[in-house]
């Protein structure tokens, strides 16, 4: 039953495919699953590790928006006495608790590395489906992203795409006081944890595209440069020397070359640097602000944002620096352009009203779609996957980051609490 | 009187303050900043009247002070009638004190992005440095920098509040 779903979401275009009646996308929230804590088989004698393993397991499979995640107080079977084989599983249990999927597994720990194998089961069909079941072993530190791989898993099973959660966000943040410093998110997290001690203003975090440092704008040195941290050492450097003031850069998607903004006697322009930030082309040369370079996945490309018609408008360019065509064809006030990882899409932010909000459109402009509504949206970054978008938004109080797929059909609230979170980048595949 | 005596409380703040460490350990090394403008605000001094470092201490943003602040229109960096009175009074104090540098602090609304901002907030305080070196001021005794929406003077989402921060304000480093 499972497979058949899948192949025919594979067929069918993510937001239209049909299930029994249901339309079957992110936002739907329609496909019944149960996420059961992992048995104990050696080493986890509380359940600690079962129970976080499927916590955050059901807490990615929430946030994709595809799913209706089954309560587990209604669940009959003991996790700690019941089968995690298809021969021992009551799919006639599951079934009459409306599950149409069922995730079980087990753990088992040596030393400091813990094994766990997991299994997604067809409830209807009464048997595992091997594709999505999955078996990890590693550092006990790193069963949350067994659950993330996990996650990706069952979702490039059930509908042709590889998940996004085995990921990270960057982002700038308050929370620490009223400085800014560059923070980091996973999906596991309650909170964003901090990865610079700036103690200044930071702005525009991206990824390196090996997602191990970020890129950011910092003001340690009274003015505007551009620096870059290993997130495993914390280790900061400047990315581009000399005196020069950089307002923000980004990483080609080989990782060899730097699109920045440099401002030059109140003058915004981009340019293309080498990896040790030495220029290679100046791209822009106009007396209007053009500033947010950002890549095409292609590398040969990229969007910016251009006050050159006389207001904020998007724009893409060849590398060489041909081929200007402006995209935004509407609005007064479009900015903060990206570009999504298989290149069919851009996104940026539109000034609507008294805020702004997050537009999708193909590469030309054509189709451009209004993804948000509710508050003011900031800043959208592109999931590994295309499916998704993090931006930070006003709609519960304190800009915090949230969630949409593409089309906005599905709306999470990733982070809460004091203080507020912006620019959020959302990073590659983690391996 | 009350210009020199105002100078006065903020140079006393100036021998105490860096005890803290802060302005000393983030501030700009020396030769670090020929940046963007004219080379100033590298020495700890200059800096440490600076919106920033202000922020750092935990002070709100400085409105006005001994120069005026200089207002401007939403997305403009244009300077109108107001904008060039407000000038015309910094141009005198800063005839009469001929050794003084300053730095311009481009800031602008909450109604920009992070990014186009910190563009705009760059744009604003060249326009006025513009302005001051056409009138005869020395373009070494003007430096600029851009803080965009980063640091403002209020945070309401009002036309009030909103014109308040869009604005371009004169930090004085040194006499």
């Amino acid at each position: 039953m499972l497979a058949v779903l899948a192949l025919a979401l594979g067929h069918a275009s993510l937001a239209a495919a049909v299930v029994t009646g249901q339309i079957f996308g992110p936002g739907s929230e329609s496909f019944p699953i149960a996420v059961v804590p992992l048995k104990n088989l050696g080493g986890d004698p509380g359940g600690e590790l079962g129970a976080r393993f499927a916590q955050v397991l059901s807490r990615d499979l929430d946030l994709s928006g595809y799913f209706r995640l089954l309560d587990p107080k209604t669940f009959i079977e003991n996790p700690q006495t019941s089968g995690i084989t298809a021969g021992e599983i009551d799919f006639v249990g599951w079934a009459a608790l409306g599950a149409q999927a069922l995730v079980k597994g087990g753990v088992t720990t040596s030393g400091d590395t813990a094994t766990v194998e997991v299994r997604l089961f067809d409830v209807p069909g009464r048997h595992d489906v091997p594709q999505a079941s999955r078996r990890y072993s590693g550092p006990r530190a790193d069963l949350p992203r067994m659950a993330h791989k996990t996650a990706d898993a069952i979702l490039e099973f059930l509908t042709g795409e590889r998940g996004p959660f085995d990921s990270a966000i960057a982002l700038v943040s308050t929370r620490g006081g009223r400085l800014k410093d560059i923070y980091r998110f996973t999906f596991d997290q309650d909170e964003p944890v901090k990865i610079t001690d700036e103690r200044s203003l930071v702005v525009n975090p991206r990824w390196r595209p090996d997602a191990r440092a970020i890129l950011f704008t910092s003001y340690r040195q009274h003015f505007p440069h551009l620096f870059q941290v290993e997130v495993a050492s914390r280790q900061v450097s400047r990315v581009v020397p000399g005196p020069g003031v950089v307002l923000d850069g980004a990483w080609s998607p080989d990782g060899s070359k730097l699109l920045v903004t440099r401002e030059e006697g109140g003058n915004s322009n981009i340019y293309l640097l080498d990896r040790g930030g030495q220029l290679l082309q100046r791209l822009t040369d106009h007396w209007a602000i053009d500033v947010a370079p950002a890549w095409a996945p292609d590398g040969r490309r990229f969007a910016f944002c251009s006050a050159r018609a006389g207001s904020p408008q998007i724009y893409i360019m060849s590398l060489d620096g041909g081929g200007l065509a402006r995209v935004s064809s509407t609005g007064s006030y479009n900015t903060s352009p990206v570009w999504s990882p298989k290149g069919d899409r851009l996104a940026w932010a539109t000034r609507a009203g008294g805020g702004f909000q997050i537009v999708v459109a193909a590469p030309d402009g054509s189709g451009a779609q209004t993804i948000t509504s509710a508050g003011s949206n900031e800043n959208p970054s592109w999931a590994p996957d295309g499916r998704y978008l993090v931006f930070s938004s006003t709609r519960a109080g304190h800009a915090h980051l949230f969630l949409a797929d593409r089309d906005g059909k599905t709306q999470k609230q990733l982070t809460r609490g004091a203080g507020d979170d912006t620019s959020p980048a959302w990073s590659p595949r983690l391996d | 009187m009350r210009t020199s005596s105002t100078w006065r409380i903020a140079l006393a703040l100036l021998l105490v303050l860096p005890l803290a460490g802060a302005c000393k350990k983030k501030g700009p090394k020396p030769g670090e900043a020929g940046a963007g403008g004219a080379g100033l605000g590298e020495e700890g001094l200059g800096a440490s009247g600076s919106s920033l470092e202000r922020q750092k201490r935990g002070l709100p943003p400085e409105e006005d002070g001994i120069l005026k602040d200089v207002h401007f229109a939403y997305d403009s960096y244009d300077l109108d009638g107001a904008a060039r009175d407000a000038l015309t009074r910094n141009l005198d104090w800063l005839r009469q004190n001929s050794r003084a540098k300053i730095e311009l602090e481009g800031h602008c609304d909450s109604r920009g992005t992070i990014e186009y901002n910190l563009a705009l907030g760059a744009k604003r305080s060249k326009a006025v440095k513009d302005y001051l070196v056409g009138q005869g001021i020395p373009a070494e005794r003007v430096s600029t920098i851009s803080y965009g929406k980063e640091l403002p003077l209020c945070h309401e989402e009002n036309d009030t509040c909103w014109a308040r921060n869009r604005r371009v304000h004169s930090v004085i480093l040194g006499q």
